[in-house]
């Protein structure tokens, strides 16, 4: 083929995909990275900044407190998703995978329906059901008599950010059933049949056979939470607002970033450290996938059957 | 080894019946081949003697001892499957252990009998490597060697070699038959293929939707089948029928003519019957005879020294004969076939065979 052609058949095939990935991805990341590394002055001009805008962030009391906070939250936020979504997300790809389990297909619609509903629903739904004054949460503990167990878990500090990120869990474990149920599937039924010959029963047969072969979905799924965890926002937004409160015990690095960035209240818009603290957004999650893709992945061996 | 007995077993997918009153005895150290068409039940068998099927009723009963309610494992039986089902996880020699590792047994003894298993497999130099890096042969005497660390009274083989190329096939059939007299072990194993079962298997079992057809030595099958199901079943290309009745002193065949054949007892005139013939007891004749019948050449397939001849008689049936050597037989030609009278099968309206 000549060449002329040729470029031409390249940009045919790959120029719209290249043009609307730079346009809506590529383009505000730079944008954002460089904002950063500005400051708006009062006149609305911009003044260079280097990395001073990350100094204030890091360094600043006025900064750094809630900075440091909303990342620790975030961590927390994504912990409780790892141990507590994800094993129940593989409890529930085992139960669904049973050979004698009747109504799959009812429980596997019923688990994953939360996921395909708006954020802000739940959030409101929850907020209903937790509410100390009409919320059904109470007359339910009281009718077990375990009534003394209630808290207004959502207002209070030590307990609201646990409260937010299980009904996160509550909501996405569907996502993790999914995906380790699509690679349970995969697995041979013969391969079972094998290991019941060699003697070992249902649930040894899963954590000596199934379970080594689907770490690669699992891995695949933790990277997925941490990524989905760390760009978190909506469910905290419409739950507890963009304060994050009680007392911004439940600040994550996204309800963070949207105070600073559009402002709020009584605190302007600052667009620059907002940039800011979404390229620091990017760095943790970029850390992140690193670590998985270089330590984690190199080690899962795939297997096809 | 031990001897597999089944009684009356029967087995149901809810409403429906894969398995109906099935009777048989695997002798000790018999090498026993399941055959018959796709859905007839042959797995379903092979996985209830596994206890991989919990079956409906009857009794199965290995070397003396009914295994009904015991589980796969306590039943001293070894599978191999068709797809291998080899742990992908695990190098050759954790795949060929890991059955005994869960068994409780000493480490030592592991290592000895895989060790053992590899070399009766010529595995050794194969130990360290993972499924994937095998090919097919190989990773079908991995699943063999797994089935033989275990020690088991019977051996149960479902398609073992059905995903191996032409070749190969031959060459693992002959491994098999020869493990099969080393071992001197019971040997129960389906198969699709007609040679295999000819040549690996002491006793064919015929099976159809469910039920045993026949059971018997391989040639007794080839030559006294005992119904019209397992006359067209064993033998390839399949046994030709005609259709005819009978008459004084022998068969009419309609638009065939008549021929001249020794009744069985009992066949009286007027009666209904299927005359089988296989290709090879056919043989291409020159002019009419007793035992001859006019025929139109549709088809010559050479294989080489032999062939076969697809002819269309008279009556309009379709019959298939072997040819040997040069004939000179070409589409549209107009000859004769004659009938080796001492291959002919005559099986009654029922089906089944007479005299
Ligand atoms: N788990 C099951 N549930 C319902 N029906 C089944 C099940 N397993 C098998 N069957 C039915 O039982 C019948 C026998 O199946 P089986 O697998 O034993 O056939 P087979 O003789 O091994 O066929 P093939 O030669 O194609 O392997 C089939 O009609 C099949 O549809
Ligand atoms: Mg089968």
């Amino acid at each position: 083929m000549p060449q002329g052609a040729y470029l031409r058949l390249l940009l045919f095939f790959l120029g719209p995909a290249v043009l609307v990935y730079s346009l809506f991805s590529i383009y505000p990341l730079l944008a954002t990275i460089i904002n950063s590394l500005y400051s708006r002055q009062n006149d609305g001009a911009y003044l260079w900044e280097g990395l001073g805008n990350f100094r204030t962030l890091l360094l600043d009391p006025t900064w750094s407190v809630p900075f440091w906070n909303a990342l620790r939250n975030n961590f927390i936020f994504f912990l409780i998703h790892m141990c507590v979504q994800n094993p129940i997300g593989l409890l529930l790809a085992a139960l669904l995978s049973l050979p004698r389990l009747r109504f799959r297909a009812t429980y596997r619609t019923l688990i994953f329906m939360p996921t395909m509903l708006s954020v802000v629903v739940i959030g409101f739904v929850w907020q209903l059901i937790l509410s100390p004054l009409w919320g059904i949460a109470r007359m339910f503990l009281n009718f077990f008599g375990l009534g003394f167990l209630f808290a207004p878990w959502l207002g209070v500090e030590s307990s609201a950010l646990i409260t937010v990120s299980l009904i996160s869990v509550w909501q996405f474990v569907g996502i993790p059933m999914i995906l380790i149920y699509t690679a349970l599937l995969a697995i041979p039924d013969e391969l079972i049949d094998a290991a019941t010959v060699d003697g070992l029963n249902q649930f040894q047969a899963f954590v000596w056979v199934k379970l080594p072969l689907i770490w690669p979905t699992i891995g695949l799924v933790s990277i997925l939470t941490f990524v989905n965890n760390f760009n978190a926002f909506d469910l905290i937004y419409a739950m507890k607002g963009a304060l994050a409160g009680p007392n911004f015990s439940t600040d994550i690095m996204g309800t963070l970033f949207y105070r600073t960035f559009f402002g709020n209240q009584l605190q302007l818009g600052n667009p620059s450290m907002g940039s800011a603290i979404a390229t620091m957004m990017l760095i943790v999650i970029l850390t992140g996938v690193m670590v998985y893709l270089f330590l984690v992945q190199r080690r899962i061996q795939r297997y096809s059957f | 080894m031990a001897e597999v007995v089944i009684e009356k077993l029967s087995k149901s997918f809810g409403s429906v019946e894969v398995l109906k009153d099935i009777d048989l005895t695997v002798g000790d150290g018999a090498f026993v081949v399941l055959v018959g068409p796709s859905g007839c039940g042959k797995s379903t068998l092979l996985r209830s003697i596994a206890g991989l099927e919990d079956v409906s009723g009857g009794a199965i009963t290995i070397g003396g001892r009914k295994v009904n309610d015991l589980a796969p494992a306590q039943r001293e039986i070894a599978m191999v499957f068709q797809s291998y089902a080899l742990y992908p996880h695990m190098d050759v020699a954790a795949n060929m252990g890991f059955g005994l590792k869960f068994a409780g047994i000493p480490k030592a003894e592991i290592a000895a009998r895989v060790s053992e298993a590899a070399r009766i497999l010529q595995l050794e130099p194969l130990l360290k490597r993972r499924p994937r890096e095998l090919s097919g042969g190989q990773r079908q005497r991995v699943a063999i060697g797994r089935a033989i660390v275990r020690k088991p009274q019977v051996f149960l083989f479902d398609e073992p070699l059905s995903n191996l190329d032409a070749a190969l096939r031959i060459n693992t059939r002959v491994e098999i038959a020869k493990l099969h007299k080393l071992l001197a072990a019971t040997i129960v194993y389906v198969t699709h293929d007609q040679v295999e079962a000819m040549t690996l298997a002491d006793k064919i079992v015929v099976m159809n939707q469910g039920r045993i057809e026949q059971q018997g030595k391989p040639l007794d099958l080839y030559y006294r089948p005992a119904n019209l199901f397992v006359a067209g079943f064993i033998g390839s290309p399949a046994m030709n029928f005609l259709k005819g009745e009978v008459v004084a002193g022998g068969t009419g065949l309609g638009a065939d003519g008549r021929i001249a054949i020794a009744l069985p007892p009992g066949a009286t005139p007027g009666m209904k019957v299927t005359l089988g013939i296989r290709p090879e007891h056919m043989s291409i004749a020159v002019g009419g005879g007793d035992l001859h019948l006019a025929a139109t050449v549709e088809l010559v397939e050479r294989l080489g020294e032999t062939g076969f001849a697809h002819l269309r008689l008279a009556s309009g049936t379709v019959v298939i004969a072997e040819i040997r050597g040069e004939t000179g037989l070409k589409t549209g030609d107009r000859t004769h076939v004659a009938l080796d009278p001492a291959h002919l099968h005559l099986f009654g309206a029922d089906g089944r065979r007479l005299g």
